[in-house]
């Protein structure tokens, strides 16, 4: 399959699951009870989810398929946090995020 | 003016202060599936018929890293399965009046619509809700496609020096942020990041970021149970 094929049915395959979580609910609503423990395990997915596509980003540089430690990314993930935090706003978070890791990199070229 | 028009209009209104923010979102998952080296048709494709956009800039990103097909698309699941959740909470205030439209309101279901309808929309009198939830998502759906096509543009002439990448993780870091409310949201994250450090580099084909996440969730429930056995206790 060629990687154009493949992404096509990755955005398919995507949509037709996305489509079905949610629309199910609000279909079927008042027919089919959803169990308690689905929906405690449920409750968690945000937390879960977006941390585990935060971090390996936050940490890593990755060529070749090989991971390697980045000193810039982590100290410009840190201060992208604090920012997140006291602003919750994703654009000016995104901003300072990319700022913090040019001025990082700037650093690290100059001690090096 | 209809009360159809202007219930849409309202809901419009009400996100339209939401909008600044999904601006620079929209061009990161556009620029991601550039960088992918897909271009115009793909990532149209992806937002019209995926149209959520946490799991389109996932997907993506885990795509061009070479993670297996069915990693690809669990992670992307496992992230919207947040949907399910919204369209389970939704589902008593919007189904009984959806008559006809009530198998395709979901595709409307984004997490601004459904916090703009669940928290200002309900709470008007002078609009109906079906229309005024549609209304919502048109008016972000539109600048989701715009922008998304504008990153898709501009993408392929970022050049590499920039870690332009790292903006993946950032927009995910912004969207974290706020949902970290309890004492339980902050040992799941806490939980996933460090299953995610660990497991990542270590599993193949990008195996570890599913692992991470469930592993997360997992601990989020059993320390829910905890607590809820214990209130029952006392």
């Amino acid at each position: 399959m060629s990687e154009r094929a493949a992404f096509w049915l990755v955005i398919l395959v995507l949509a037709t699951g996305t489509l079905l979580l949610r629309s199910l609910p609000i279909w079927l609503h008042g027919t089919v009870p959803t169990p308690r423990w689905l929906q405690r395990l449920l409750r968690h997915v945000p937390a879960a989810a977006l941390t585990a596509l935060v971090v390996p980003g936050s940490l890593y540089t990755r060529t070749d398929g090989a991971y390697a430690f980045a000193p810039a990314r982590i100290l410009a993930a840190a201060f992208a946090l604090l920012v997140a935090w006291r602003t919750k706003n994703m654009a000016i978070t995104l901003v300072a995020g990319m700022l913090a890791l040019w001025a990082m990199q700037a650093a690290m070229a100059l001690i090096a | 003016m209809s009360r159809t028009v202007h219930s849409m209009l309202v809901g419009a209104r009400d996100v339209a202060a939401i909008v600044p923010g999904i601006i620079p979102f929209g061009l990161v998952a556009g620029a991601a599936v550039a960088s992918a080296g897909f271009g115009l048709a793909e990532a149209l494709g992806m937002s019209l018929l995926v149209n959520a956009g946490a799991s389109q800039l996932a997907a993506t990103s885990l795509f061009a890293e070479g993670a297996s097909l069915v990693v690809v698309i669990g992670t992307a699941l496992i992230v919207n399965a947040r949907m399910f959740i919204y369209s389970t909470s939704l589902a008593p205030t919007i189904s009984p009046l959806a008559g006809r439209l009530r198998p395709f309101l979901g595709h409307a279901l984004i997490d601004q619509s459904y916090a703009a309808t669940m928290t200002i929309g309900r709470n008007r009198e002078d609009v109906d809700l079906v229309h005024y939830y549609i209304g919502s998502w048109l008016c972000l759906a539109s600048v989701w496609q715009v922008t998304n096509v504008l990153g898709v543009l501009a993408g392929s002439f970022i050049p590499a020096e920039w870690a332009l990448d790292f903006a993946v993780p950032l927009v995910f870091l912004a969207m974290l942020v706020p949902t970290l409310r309890h004492r339980v949201d902050i040992e799941t994250s806490l939980v996933a990041a460090f299953a995610a450090a660990v497991l990542v580099p270590l599993l193949p084909l990008q195996t570890g970021l599913p692992a991470a996440i469930l592993l997360g969730m997992a601990w989020g429930a059993a320390r829910e149970e905890q607590t809820a056995d214990r209130e029952v206790a006392e």
